[in-house]
């Protein structure tokens, strides 16, 4: 085959292509918003698996909160409660914002503007979120203890085991935290490329 | 420009140049899918960028063309086999089988191309011009050429063996 029997081949190729032209505005747009939202579905799914979690352990707390028999255990325990419901829910609604924005309504940057200001949202929570987690791992270990063990780990004193599975636990979430805040602010981060692109 | 009416008007008509590109790209129906649609989004994100300075078909090329050479590192998939494209077997079905054998031997030939010819063939193939290449490219027209001569030489090569 020669160099012009290839481009003969392409031209006829091409020609047939321009015949059954297959897509129509509605599949484009269609597909456009289902790309965008495709992007996010990843992170999405694993933080509905986060919350759920969560949940479950509110409803274990919620079943066993008469076990917790003090004035700071009970505080303790409403803390938890609180910490576990509130976050994963603010996070899911962020996100669901996030990929619920349609796109195709309005300038590609005026949805972009949207997109950041809710993107910001989010890692601010997720900060949040980084910081509040050593709380809860404080306050989460003497209600899980009273519960799970009747022990108030407040009027025992603390074996040398558990003194260093509570600081693996910690090493562990400074990693496991880093790790989370630095995967949604790649996730996020091309948009405002393009925001600096769209501006120059 | 901007508006999604726009937008979709001008990848429909330009479909086939979308096609094009995910065909000498990819190896399998899903991938071309797949690509199909980074490129459509990625063409969406960027549409508001798009000057009429150019011709909306070279922004299109380049943009496509980029997303396809991402999206190839980002799969890290080596080609390994050249099934023809099944949009391009049903496109042949009102040809003969004549046109069949051509076609999957263009194809054979463009796929042992390595990522940066197969994108200059793709375009000489089009029908454009150095200056349209390298404005696509980001190459320099003295670039282009010399790179063409060197794919034709590699295709006469394949060809004399094949």
């Amino acid at each position: 085959m020669e160099l012009e029997e290839l481009r003969a081949t392409w031209s006829e190729m091409s020609q047939e292509l321009e015949k059954q032209k297959k897509l129509t505005n509605e599949i484009i747009l269609k597909m456009t918003q289902d790309r965008y939202r495709k992007k996010f579905s990843k992170l999405r799914n694993l933080e509905t698996v986060g919350a759920m979690i969560c949940y479950l352990w509110v409803v274990f707390f919620l079943f066993n909160f008469g076990k917790l028999d003090t004035w700071y255990l009970q505080i303790c325990g409403v803390l938890t409660i609180g910490f576990l419901i509130i976050l994963p829910t603010l996070v899911l609604k962020s996100l669901k914002k996030i990929q619920n924005l349609d796109i195709l309504n309005g300038s590609y940057k005026k949805n972009l503007v949207i997109y950041i200001k809710e993107k910001n949202r989010l890692l601010k929570l997720q900060q949040m979120g980084i910081y509040l987690s050593y709380l809860l791992l404080f306050i989460l270990v003497p209600v899980s203890t009273k519960i799970i063990s009747n022990k108030n780990i407040f009027l025992t004193s603390f074996k040398p085991l558990q003194v260093i599975a509570l600081v693996v636990a910690l090493i562990f979430m400074f990693f496991f935290t880093r790790w989370g805040y630095k995967s949604y602010k790649k996730i996020t981060n091309s948009a405002e490329d393009i925001l600096r692109d769209l501006d120059s | 420009m901007g508006n999604a009416k726009d937008f979709a008007d001008v990848i429909r008509k330009h479909q086939g140049l979308i096609y094009k590109v995910t065909s000498i790209y990819t190896n399998n129906e899903q991938d071309r899918e797949d690509l199909f649609q980074e490129i459509v989004y990625q063409l969406w994100k960027y549409f508001d960028t798009f000057r009429n300075e150019a011709k909306i078909s070279t922004w299109m090329y380049r943009v496509a063309m980029n997303t396809a050479i991402t999206h190839l590192k980002k799969s890290k998939r080596s080609p390994s086999s050249v099934p023809l494209p099944e949009y391009l077997l049903s496109a042949s079905d009102t040809k003969d089988e004549v046109f069949e054998e051509r076609l999957k031997s263009l194809y054979l030939h463009i796929k042992q191309l390595n990522t940066l010819e197969k994108g200059l063939m793709l375009l000489l193939l089009e029908g454009k011009s150095y200056k349209e290449i390298a404005s696509i490219t980001g190459l320099n027209p003295s670039n282009v050429g010399t790179r063409i001569s060197r794919i034709k030489q590699k295709l006469k090569q394949n060809m004399t063996n094949s």
